[in-house]
């Protein structure tokens, strides 16, 4: 990464000739965060993974050994299939959407015109990132009522009849995604717009002077130097979106039925109400390699564009 | 009206749609909080309106709001000193020193950073069980050092490297140890980088709902983000108290993200646009 | 003559301390070893223990002994509960237990057998008078023949009704059949137009969506769980169907997004006047006379094809088991106040629901309260003890019954593939825990108490 070779370069007279002291030194700096992670990180997982082999609900009989007895169940669990897929169809359908708007907030802020508007929105860009997600679920259960919220009053301003948000499966699951959008396209804005600020102003400037036409600059000047950035915005949104809990847990604990419910819900349900410490832990480990996978395969498909 | 002209009108016209979108939900949630049951749920609404502030006087009566946010208060400044006491050290010796498995211990931090927190939290909460930690703050200022420290090592890394080669070389010539270096020179000269990481990660620890409605659930132990749980499950749903506690709970973190808005991007990227 | 009289005299103090020592029994003079001592009580944002919170400075005063109340949601409890007990946190002394949770506490031994306290002298009050609690609710607080828990919030399920809407459609009296309520009542009752409607069923995912509204039409049908002793799901066959079909039945006729309201959604419509009935636990009954006070009617659930069965669920106090001897006495004691015969008519004057017959049939109580008689009469005759089955594994249970029972109401699989479905995962979830032999059958207790 572009990071760490800025880091190597500024590194170098330090480390001369390292002396016995010299070449722990670096660790005794790191040793405590390493340690602290290690005992919160990665000990947490390898304790997932060995209760992911018991069969273990609390209240029951004692936990015992069980093979891969939970992932079996987790695989054949259409109610963790249709968790993941659903975690997926929530991947699928708000990034794109959070890309294109992202993108295009990203080009207006990055516009020579409009400075105060400019600034702004830029500041209140952070709003929808910064505020605690729980509030967004609660405030979407307001505003999205069916009968009372202000969303329906608005759109039948506009002629449209009144829509049951919460109330229907699909429309649920909508008003998620549309939630969701709300919260992060901000964060994705401000990742291209930071992008966006690492193209050279002289090649910027001669692209300026050679057309007017937006595209052309856009497509051939701008989007190559944005690549890294687009790969960022991509794995860390991902990542967001499928830990997601908070928000959409307090719209409506996952209802109607499941319909708006995560891989990460489920799991927080078979763990905390249902008790199956096994399964869950089982399907806790199936969505870290999910995930890893995940990030791996966009470094690999994106990475390539930069140069 | 010019090609030019029409471009630079939409863009102002986005830019404006953009701002009322992003910014109608909150302005919705405080003038909720200062309106009564009926004013909230009046059709058409009331945009102008006498203010009434029974709202926040009843969610602070009937919940446990101000101990959730006490009790947020001090989980936020606790992991976050305690993040930096760990990840200053860790980013200090990142940045300067060239080592075998740097790029590993590098690479270990950003997994932590996106680990499906699911995974963590029962192992932890199963252990903190077993310890009787339950409903005891200290569990979440430890969890929450999963996300934090490499939020601060990755953004306290770039600001090490700026430090001058020359006034660590000096410090050292005159008879400075590693540590007094780091201590004395590097430190003060990263003020900033401290100051926004810790504000960013401050932002995370309060925000977080999972890990403290599970690790502490009590309704006295329970931090500001649960705001939710005081609501679920009564008969009727007070939408002023809710919209009181709501603007209660987001409130810091929103003046916290509006200080420091221009690293937010980079403080959640971990610095890996540029 | 000084003989006999000192004779006597010795006679009748003997008699006088006899009759002395029989009364001698007081809460102050119990609860002295105990004085100062701080007992956490569950309870829920519900009436019965809203007014218990209220009325608990009483026994503060009487006893010395402090009472902490830790008020959670119903969703929420079962999970905050056994957590607790799990990671043995001591942080709950009173333990609340719904109906369905009994063999849940007692199996692992999580809490004390009431036999325990009532066998002490020093504890127990005289004036309890066990018999007095409806037998369905002690025998539906026992497992495996002992007793755990005292009744305290208890609930029948029953018809509310706006008599001016149903005046104006032209009817002087509740319907008494299903049949009755969806064939004559709902077609002159609901104008969807208007936003008005004859009948609502909350459905909500979770608990609510299992007893309040699957298990609600599978008994009048005459449909069942479960064989415990054949190991037999029941689910799926043709009794259930055809009461789960009645049931798609009345959806059209109700709010749309019905499967995701819950208890307040309901009761608040039925408060807005925009709906004119609905089963529900008798617990609402103060929210709902408080808005439509004299227009409010109240009546026995409808009967279904086969019988009466009106929906049965509520509350008991348990003992921890994990908490010292001394504060266990503590707990008892409180427990055994808060449904002692002498608080209970202050109780259902603030809105709360017993299970004690003296105070349910009092003429004077019944007259004040209109909903003590549709619930002594829903006890004695429709409604059994394992309403719900009792199982140690009764959350996964319950959650499956939840999700299917979402499903086939949303009209996302049709009722026979619905319940097919569910009988097999109800199937495949008791065969691999062995569920069937971690389970408690009230009903046999019931004669325990006759």
């Amino acid at each position: 990464m572009n990071e760490m070779s800025r880091v190597e370069r500024a590194a170098p007279a330090v480390v001369a000739r390292p002396s016995r002291w010299e070449a722990a030194t670096p660790w005794l700096f790191i040793a405590p965060s390493l340690i602290l992670l290690l005992a919160i990180g990665l000990y947490p997982v390898i304790y997932t993974a060995f209760a992911s082999t018991q069969s273990w609900v609390i209240g029951m009989d004692p936990p015992y050994f069980a093979w891969f007895q939970n992932y079996e169940n987790a695989f054949t669990s259409s109610d963790f299939q249709d968790a993941v897929l659903r975690t997926a169809e929530l991947l699928v359908v708000t990034l794109p959407i959070e890309l294109v708007l992202g993108m295009m907030i990203a080009l207006a802020l990055d516009s020579a015109h409009f400075g105060p508007l400019r600034w702004l929105l830029q500041v209140c860009l952070v709003l929808p990132i910064a505020i605690t997600p729980s509030v967004v679920g609660l405030l979407t259960q307001l505003m999205f009522n069916e009968q009372l919220g202000i969303i329906n009053h608005m759109i039948g301003v506009l002629g449209i009849g009144p829509i049951d948000w919460l109330g229907q499966p699909a429309s649920a699951l909508g008003t998620v995604m549309i939630v969701q959008v709300w919260e992060w396209t901000p964060f994705v804005a401000l990742v291209l717009s930071a992008a966006l600020s690492t193209v050279p102003t002289d090649i910027d400037e001669a692209a300026l002077l050679e057309t007017e036409r937006w595209w052309p600059r856009f497509r051939h000047i701008q989007l190559p130097f944005m690549w890294p950035g687009i790969t960022a915005a991509l794995v860390f949104q991902t990542a967001f979106t499928i830990k997601e809990f908070d928000m959409i847990f307090s719209i409506e604990s996952g209802g109607p039925g499941t319909a708006t419910e995560t891989a990460v819900m489920q799991i927080e349900r078979v763990a905390f109400r249902g008790f199956d410490i096994g399964m869950a832990s089982a399907e806790s480990i199936i969505m870290l390699v999910l995930s890893i996978l995940l990030a791996r395969l966009y470094i690999r498909l994106f990475y390539r564009e930069m140069d | 009206m010019s090609r030019a002209n029409f471009l630079k009108a939409l863009q102002a016209a986005a830019m404006v749609v953009t701002l009322i979108v992003i910014l109608f939900p909150i302005y919705w949630m405080v003038a909720g909080s200062l309106k009564t049951q009926d004013q909230l749920f009046a059709m058409p609404p009331h945009w102008v309106w006498m203010p009434s502030f029974a709202g926040y006087v009843d969610a602070v009566q009937n919940t446990e709001i101000l101990q959730n946010l006490v009790n947020s208060l001090i989980v936020v400044v606790s992991a976050v000193a305690l993040g930096l006491v760990v990840g200053a050290p860790a980013a200090y010796g990142i940045a300067r020193y060239r080592f075998r498995g740097r790029r590993d211990v590098w690479f270990w931090y950003v997994t932590n950073w996106m680990l499906v927190p699911v995974v963590v939290l029962i192992p932890f909460y199963l252990t903190a069980a077993a310890l009787h930690l339950i409903n005891n703050l200290i569990v979440l200022i430890l969890v929450y050092q999963v996300f934090i420290v490499p939020l601060i090592v990755w953004l306290l890394v770039d600001q090490f490297s700026a430090v001058p080669i020359a006034l660590e070389e000096a410090a050292q010539l005159d008879g400075l140890s590693r540590i007094g270096i780091f201590l004395r020179i590097a430190l003060p000269l990263v003020k900033p980088g401290i100051a926004v990481s810790a504000v960013l990660s401050g932002i995370f620890a309060w925000n977080d709902m999972l890990y403290a409605f599970i690790l502490t659930p009590s309704p006295d132990a329970r931090t500001a983000s649960t705001v939710v749980l005081s609501y679920l499950g009564g008969y009727t749903i007070p939408w002023p108290d809710v919209m009181a506690s709501a603007t209660m709970v987001s409130a810091p973190v929103m003046i916290g993200g509006l200080l420091v808005h221009k690293y937010i991007a980079r403080g959640l990227t971990m610095g890996a646009v540029k | 003559m000084k003989k006999w009289g000192f004779a006597a005299a010795v006679i009748a103090a003997l008699g006088m301390g006899g009759a002395a020592h029989a009364d001698s029994w007081s809460l102050a003079q119990a609860a002295a070893p105990y004085k100062g001592m701080t007992v956490t009580v569950v309870g829920l944002d519900r009436p019965s223990y809203q007014i218990a919170q209220k009325l608990t400075p009483e026994f503060e005063k009487e006893t010395g002994i402090h009472v902490t109340w830790d008020i959670f949601p119903y969703e929420d409890t079962l999970k905050e509960e056994t957590l607790n007990f799990f990671s043995n946190s001591q942080q709950f002394d009173a333990i609340l237990s719904d109906i369905v949770w009994p063999v849940n506490f007692a199996d692992p031994g999580w809490v004390v057998p009431l036999k325990h306290f009532t066998d002490n002298p020093a504890l127990a009050d005289p004036a309890l008078d066990e018999k007095d609690f409806f037998p369905v609710w002690l025998a539906s607080f026992t497992v495996h023949d002992t007793l755990y828990a005292f009744p305290f919030d208890s609930y029948a399920g029953l018809l509310y009704y706006n008599k001016s809407m149903l005046k104006a459609a032209g009817f002087t009296a509740p319907p008494t059949t299903w049949q009755q309520l969806r064939d004559v009542y709902l077609p002159k009752l609901t104008d969807k137009s208007k936003g008005v409607y004859g009948y609502a069923l909350q459905s909500a995912r979770g608990e609510t969506q299992t007893a309040d509204s699957f298990t609600r039409f599978l008994w009048p049908w005459g449909g069942q769980y479960l064989n415990i002793a054949d190991k037999k799901i029941l689910v799926n066959d043709a009794q259930a169907q055809a009461g789960i079909k009645f049931r798609q039945s009345l959806v059209p006729y109700m709010p749309d997004g019905i499967v995701s309201d819950d208890h307040a959604q309901v009761v608040a419509l039925m408060q807005q006047g925009k709906l004119a009935m609905i089963t529900e636990w008798s617990a609402f009954d103060p929210t709902l006379s408080q808005s439509l006070s004299d227009n409010l009617g109240i009546a026995v659930e409808p009967r279904g094809p086969n019988a009466a069965y009106s929906a049965f669920g509520g509350f008991a106090y348990m003992v921890s088991a994990q908490i010292p001897e001394k504060q266990q006495d503590a707990t008892y004691l409180f427990i055994q106040w808060l449904t002692s015969k002498a608080e209970a008519k202050p109780l259902i004057d603030g809105g709360a629901v017993l299970g004690r017959v003296s105070a349910d049939t009092d003429p004077a109580a019944q007259a004040d309260h209109p909903n003590l008689a549709p619930m002594v009469a829903t006890w004695r005759t429709a409604a059994v003890p394992d309403w719900r089955p009792q199982l140690e594994c009764y959350p996964g249970f319950s959650d499956i019954v939840s999700d299917w029972g979402s499903r086939i109401e949303l009209g996302e699989v049709g009722v026979k593939s619905g319940l097919d479905s569910m009988a097999a995962a109800l199937t495949k979830s008791m065969n691999s825990s062995d569920c069937w032999s971690k389970s408690n059958d009230p009903e046999q207790a019931i004669a325990l108490y006759k």
